[in-house]
């Protein structure tokens, strides 16, 4: 009771308010993620009240997570990568004039996902921990695989599943530059020192969607957007009936996954939106703006948010970036991870997991509340649209390392992206692969390693054997349907 | 160029690429020739089977004679890149707030934009907001602070 | 704090062109920049901040700026320090062994000579671990085992140099396995993944008084004292030692008179209570030591460091 009092006090309120609030224009702008924003505003809680700064970068977190979601749907310029799949939906349904639809149907999702996360944070926190532990680098391996998995359903329904893929493996291979962190010999890296750490996703996400979309923009024949259709259904559409089940999916998706190591929030929105469609009874709606794949796509990564922190604060083991940064937060203050978390510092550790219940609500409030406003971002003519988001892009992948490269490497993802684009490959693949390449080859080479060369070890556990299955459940109907629909489409041809 | 021909190039080139990337895993190092090259081997494989395989595909079935257009208006676009090229070597030496208010009502204007008002204050606004949050609120250092 | 961050990427913009007037003044007449080659919130970061807290506190006219440069094991943020003009507004933090790895892995730009050594801070000694229901209980019983995995936070590192430095003495090969950070050492030790982990004392501490893991001996010349009773592996009888430190460097050639006045308010700063008080609340394990034995032990890293690098290279 006196943790609620600590949270409910004005000056308490007000941070989190400030945090949340923050959040989700940090989330909204290209090139800010919750990772930078925790991680720089760490040091800047040295000074302040432990439980106040906590709440604070907390509030940022649930924000940031919720926030990436706006311009996804309204210009298809995720600001987080987690916000991928969500403008695979959102953006059509921007574009046909349903925008204010799918920013309540976000922001709500976001906060059934974060409110459910939190929840469970609150109540089975060690216990989670602790089975979370079992999931070795070899699960890592086949969780990395089930979020790949979502490049089929990200292609299915179109012909092109050989393009998206072929789009997902180059992900895949242009993660490999970097470090070699097996041998620690660098691989393809031209002698750039800038290319020793890998090349970040931000700049190949703000470069794949953010600029391509402003190019496409700037080369417009006419400039005039057809806006009639915003101005006609800007009111009154009702969240479609039976979208709670895609919600409930997404969160309990979103806060397992969170839970586990790895970037969670965006496998987790993936494999949110791949189920949604699996069990999805408009299944052809999907990628022409279905409001069901938004609502799992952002219940499942803000289930993320609560889930991260499970391992966290009770093990010490940082669930994402992100997480990462807050426990910095946490040792900053002589909170060090573990039991004590609970016991000797209870009187911040709990005003910290209720605040983010708080901080749930502050951005449901502010994105109810400004959604028709922001729905009108998708008006502002392009000539003035174009400049400010392109310095934005150019902003944020210089921002993320202070590296003057990065722009390059943006600018450069944009251009070849657009031919790729234009030829039909899916930038979405291309960015899942990106992201989770990594996340594949350290549990590939991990779990190579732990197996002592036997790869027996990704079949070994029964977390790995129930993976495979739902892996294959992931996988094989859109197969099968496309073999259908190729063998068609044969047949008619022949 | 026509798309068709524009895709097999570029499949050409992810198979060539593929075929030496596979060829350079055998200098892997140590430990790594055991895991990290068997990751890398498997891809440059998968992604050269996925690339022949849409090869065969598009000789058979794509006779299409569309051509590969990337934009609708070449000078915007081109002046568009021409701009981000500069803003970007511009970043360091000028600093960001001085570039960014060239850049965008410059490219403003050459959309179409023609209210300069309006140019001025969005510039100014942006700026502001930038100056606000990297600044103020995160201490975010970029470069060029002291020409404002 | 905002005012002071603006004159410094005013500094940086200008790159600090206008240093020879600069001097002519009262040093200091700006803040100085510290450059901490890793993540705000990590353990190098807080010891920069302990410093500045105090340094700010105590010392009129000095305002620092900490700006971090993460990236490739520290080396971008070591390079940063070695390039940064020699004025006395830009100093850094730089922890070992990688400042000197780098260099022997031939990938550093800098030497040794790149910079003036201002002294040491803090440490975290290396440790071996092991899961809570492992059977191994000492480093004999390491010794003994055949295959074990062990996990290692990436090549190069002082978990690395520790494991390769045992391997030799006790004649035992293991089935190394690199990670990317702690994080994931930690993960595969409670989660029992792994048969064994070098890793540092702080990382592992809490873990290991809940009993979530087991340390069997510190890499230290002697007992630790925030673990007392855990013998070292020289007492066993493998004379490994290593431990992470983080000091103090400059760039080489700042002028005599500015780097002795930060020479020695380092060293005043480290001897004075409220430090040690702060650092201890921040689960920083301290370790004064002047700029002249700092380097030393940089040197005699070094020579360490090659030998391994010679057999082994990475």
């Amino acid at each position: 009771m006196e943790y609620l009092a600590i949270v409910f006090s004005p000056w308490a309120l007000l941070t989190i308010f400030i945090g949340a609030f923050a959040g989700v224009a940090i989330g909204g702008m290209p090139g800010l993620t919750a990772t930078m924003a925790v991680g720089l505003l760490v040091p800047f809680t040295y000074t302040m009240d432990p439980a106040m700064g906590l709440m604070l970068l907390g509030g940022i977190y649930a924000g940031a997570m919720y926030g990436g979601s706006i311009p996804a749907i309204l210009l298809n310029t995720p600001g987080t990568p987690a916000a991928v799949a969500t403008a695979i939906e959102g953006y059509p349904m921007s574009r046909a004039g349903r925008a204010p639809l799918a920013l309540k149907t976000s922001v709500i999702a976001s906060f059934a996902g974060g409110t459910f996360s939190v929840f469970i944070l609150l109540l089975f926190a060690p216990f989670l921990a602790r089975q979370a532990l079992a999931f070795g680098p070899a699960e890592t391996f086949l969780l990395a695989l089930m979020g790949l998995a979502g490049i089929i359903s990200i292609a299915d329904e179109k012909s092109s599943l050989l393009k998206a893929l072929i789009a997902g493996v180059l992900g895949m291979i242009i993660a490999i530059i970097g470090t070699d962190d097996m041998s620690g010999s660098l691989r393809y890296t031209m002698g750039l020192v800038e290319l020793y750490d890998g090349i970040d996703f931000m700049p190949a996400l703000i470069g794949l969607f953010s600029m391509i979309q402003m190019l496409e923009l700037a080369g417009q024949k006419s400039h005039q957007i057809d806006t009639s259709a915003l101005k006609k259904k800007q009111k009154g559409e009702k969240l479609p009936r039976g979208i709670g089940k895609y919600m409930g999916l997404g969160a309990g998706t979103g806060t397992l996954i969170g839970i586990l190591p790895g970037e969670g929030a965006t496998i987790a929105a993936f494999i949110s939106y791949n189920l949604s469609k699996r069990i999805s009874k408009t299944k052809e709606l999907f990628g022409k703006g279905n409001p069901e794949g938004i609502a799992a796509a952002e219940a499942g990564n803000n289930g993320c948010v609560g889930g991260s922190l499970v391992p966290t604060i009770t093990l010490g083991i940082p669930g994402n970036s992100v997480a990462a940064a807050l426990m910095g937060a946490f040792i900053i203050h002589g909170m060090i991870p573990g039991p004590d978390l609970f016991t000797e510092y209870a009187d911040r550790t709990y005003p910290f997991i209720i605040s983010l219940f708080v901080a749930n609500g502050v951005f449901l409030a502010v994105g109810l509340f400004f959604a028709p406003y922001l729905a009108r971002i998708a008006l502002v003519p392009p000539a003035i649209m174009v400049p400010v988001v392109a310095a934005f892009a150019v902003l944020g992948s210089y921002a993320l390392n202070n590296s003057v490269f990065d722009i390059y490497l943006m600018i450069a993802f944009a251009l070849g992206g657009l031919v790729l684009k234009k030829l039909g490959y899916s930038l979405e693949a291309l960015i899942l692969g990106l992201i989770l390449g990594p996340i594949a080859e350290g549990g590939f080479s991990q779990g190579m390693i732990i197996g002592k060369g036997s790869p027996w070890i990704f079949f070994d556990s029964n977390i790995a054997k129930v993976m495979w299955v739902i892996i294959l459940a992931l996988l094989v109907p859109p197969l099968y349907s496309y073999w259908k629909h190729v063998h068609k489409a044969g047949k008619a041809a022949g | 160029m026509q798309k068709k021909w524009a895709d097999r190039a570029l499949l050409a080139v992810f198979i060539l690429m593929a075929v030496l990337l596979y060829r350079s895993t055998a200098d892997y190092p140590g430990i790594a020739q055991s895991t990290s090259a068997k990751y890398v081997r498997f891809l440059a494989v998968f992604i050269a089977v996925l690339c022949l395989a849409q090869l065969g595909f598009g000789l058979v079935r794509d006779h299409g004679r569309d051509i590969l257009v990337l934009t609708g208006n070449r000078r915007r676009f081109l002046a568009l890149l021409l701009g981000l090229g500069l803003f970007a070597i511009a970043f360091e030496p000028l600093g960001f707030y001085l570039s960014g208010a060239i850049f965008i009502p410059a490219i403003g204007w050459i959309l179409g934009y023609r209210r300069p008002l309006v140019l001025g204050l969005t510039t100014a606004g942006v700026l502001g907001f930038v100056y606000a949050v990297f600044v103020q609120l995160l201490s975010v250092r970029l470069p060029g602070i002291e020409i404002f | 704090m905002f005012k002071a961050s603006i004159f410094t990427s005013v500094a940086l913009a200008l790159g600090l062109a206008s240093a020879p007037a600069a001097l002519a003044g009262e040093y200091p007449d700006q803040p100085v920049t510290i450059i901490v080659p890793s993540k705000a919130g990590g353990s190098t970061d807080r010891t920069a901040r302990l410093f500045t807290e105090l340094a700010e506190k105590n010392y009129e006219g000095f305002e620092f700026v900490i700006q971090n440069v993460p990236g490739s094991g520290g080396q971008k943020g070591f390079e940063a320090i070695a390039r940064a003009d020699a004025d006395g507004y830009t100093i850094g933090l730089n922890f070992t062994p990688q400042l000197v790895a780098h260099i022997v892995s031939g990938r550093a730009q800098y030497t040794l000579d790149s910079f003036h050594v201002m002294g040491n801070v803090a440490q975290d000694p290396g440790i071996v671990v092991v899961p809570a229901d492992s059977p191994i209980k000492n480093m004999a019983d390491l010794a003994a085992a055949s295959g074990l995995t062990v996990a290692v936070n990436g090549i190069g590192s002082d978990d690395f140099l520790a494991a390769k430095q045992f391997e030799s003495i006790a004649g035992v090969t293991f089935n190394l396995l690199p990670t990317k950070g702690s994080t994931e050492q930690k993960a595969a030790i409670l989660g029992g993944h792994v048969d064994a982990a070098f890793m540092n004392l702080s990382q592992m501490i809490k873990q290991h008084k809940a009993g979530d893991a087991r340390i069997i001996a510190m890499l230290t010349e002697e007992r630790d004292a925030n673990l007392p009773d855990m013998p070292t592996a020289l007492e066993q009888g493998y004379d490994v030692q290593m431990r992470a430190t983080r000091g103090f460097v400059a760039p080489a050639g700042i002028p005599d008179e500015i780097q002795s006045q930060l020479d020695s308010m380092l060293a005043e700063i480290m001897a004075s209570d409220e430090f040690k008080a702060n650092a201890a609340k921040g689960n920083i394990f301290l370790l004064p030591m002047s700029g002249p034995d700092y380097l030393a032990y940089l040197t005699d890293l070094q020579a360490q460091t090659q030998a391994v690098y010679d057999q082994a290279p990475w």
